[in-house]
């Protein structure tokens, strides 16, 4: 399981975790997401995030 | 070459008698201006401010995505001709190497090396470095029955909680103050270039200062741990940002954090304190503090003129026709009260789901302080509710005033609020 961070605005999608809230169970991997996924804080793309060191 | 002297065929227009962010009634009400901007006119070429007004949420949201429309004001078709090397500023040097100029590649490189500065992780070791200064702003109030929140704290706090995350020391406050305000209003295009140019003029004092704190940090040993520290450490790779990239970020830091943070202690008081209700429920559940703080922000509205973006080609948007270097103002002030978004969007409810608000921007220029102003907003709330649980607007309405002149906000310049200490130290005695 990865942490991945969006670097426009530092938001961190904990795999182990998922987004409930938002119909993501927890243990989806980040390349689970759909293609059109965005980050719930700031709307980037997938592109925009990295795994988190 | 200024195309607004010939209307394209079809192109919904309108003027300063539907909006003029100058107008004093407007200023001080703009609920019903944005509400017909939002109704009948979602997208429309302002003649009077030769510019695009975007205003509906949804429209807003696919501006602040789009590339094309770029913040960088060089792409505008009014900008000034670019200086020659030899007659470039310290100013335009930043401002070349920093977020709302380079490509979208060079900008997700610069927002990589300088996320770790402000993340959140970082923004809560801030809280740290601020609540002291939070808590003097409060002490100044003293036992007085009345204060006036925009004196003892909207004016204050912000300026000091930059000036102490990039180490400016106390005595230098009123400096950097002025160095900030002028960052913010050499950039701004609804002032004259002349104005303009004589704010450039007026940061030179300010990079002077902050290139030879950059240069002291880079002779040691280690740079340092804080924030100037860390942006002057940074490294993706081997790659470090230059002198000037640091500057930009200074640059980028105070125009987030800064000026407009001013207007976000003004208006969440207003606004906490115009719902009581509201004031209650944030009492009994401090947890909602983050939702609050949003919440507010988009209740308040502060903004005056839209944010501003520039068309870096020729673009179909809506059925109108965008110009390649035609400035488009992305208002979003009115899009937070969109009824489209936000279908009871004159409540203020502290529990809203926010899903997909445009509070802090949107997409890649998504304001990189949205962390700091959190912080710094939740330990001013925190304090106030501690000190002042009884709090009311003085006389009902806080003998609100503005500053008409503010140059991009609806800027209240007295807020007065009745502490009613005695009533809550009665209280809490029996």
């Amino acid at each position: 399981m990865q942490k991945w961070i969006c670097i426009i605005c530092g938001f961190v999608y904990d795999e182990a975790v998922g987004m409930p809230a938002h119909g993501i169970a927890a243990g989806t991997k980040f390349s689970a997401l759909p293609e059109d996924w965005v980050c719930p804080e700031c709307g980037s793309p997938k592109e925009s995030f990295e795994v988190q060191e | 070459m200024d195309t607004s002297a010939a209307p394209a065929a079809g192109r919904i227009e309108i003027d300063g008698r539907i909006f003029n962010p100058y107008a004093k009634d407007y200023i001080r009400e703009p609920r019903p201006v944005w509400q017909r901007l939002l109704r009948d006119y979602p997208l429309a070429w302002h003649k009077d401010l030769q510019m695009w007004l975007v205003n509906s949420h949804a429209l807003c949201d696919q501006v602040l995505k789009d590339q094309r429309f770029t913040p960088n004001y060089r792409a505008w078709e009014l900008a000034p001709p670019p200086k020659a090397e030899a007659d470039k500023t310290d100013f335009d040097l930043a401002y070349e190497k920093g977020f709302f100029a380079v490509s979208p590649k060079d900008h997700l490189r610069l927002r990589k090396l300088t996320m770790p500065a402000f993340a959140k992780p970082v923004m809560a070791k801030i809280d740290a470095k601020i609540r002291d200064l939070v808590v003097e702003c409060f002490d100044a109030i003293g036992e007085a029955e009345s204060f006036d929140v925009y004196q003892t704290i909207a004016s204050k706090l912000p300026v000091r909680a930059i000036s102490r995350m990039v180490g400016v020391p106390t005595d230098k406050e009123e400096f950097f103050h002025e160095f900030a305000v002028n960052i913010i209003k050499a950039t701004r295009i609804n002032i004259s270039a002349k104005e303009r140019e004589a704010s450039v003029e007026l940061t030179k004092p300010g990079f002077a200062y902050f290139k030879a704190q950059i240069a002291e940090r880079r002779a040691l040993p280690h740079p340092g741990e804080d924030f100037l520290g860390s942006l002057v450490g940074a490294s993706d790779n081997g790659e470090k940002l230059d002198d000037y990239e640091i500057l930009s970020v200074l640059f980028a830091l105070i125009t987030a954090g800064s000026d407009t943070a001013t207007d976000l202690h003004t208006f969440a008081i207003l606004g906490l304190l115009s719902n009581l209700d509201q004031y209650e429920l944030l009492k009994r559940q401090p947890q909602l503090m983050e939702n609050a703080i949003i919440e507010l922000l988009r209740w308040g509205s502060f903004g005056k003129v839209p944010f501003f973006r520039f068309a870096t080609e020729d673009i179909e948007f809506h059925g109108q026709f965008i110009k390649k270097g035609q400035a488009v103002g992305v208002n979003i002030s009115a899009a937070w009260l969109d009824p489209a978004k936000y279908p009871d969007w004159d409540r203020l409810d502290l529990q809203r789901r926010l899903d997909g608000n445009l509070v802090f921007g949107a997409g890649a220029h998504f304001c990189i302080g949205t962390y700091l102003v959190r912080v710094q907003g939740g330990l001013m709330i925190q304090e106030f509710i501690k000190r002042f649980p009884d709090a009311e607007l003085l006389d009902g309405t806080g003998e609100l005033d503005y500053d008409y002149q503010h140059h991009n906000a609806r800027r209240i310049n007295r807020l007065m609020v009745r502490t009613n200490r005695s009533s809550s130290s009665l209280q809490q005695a029996a």
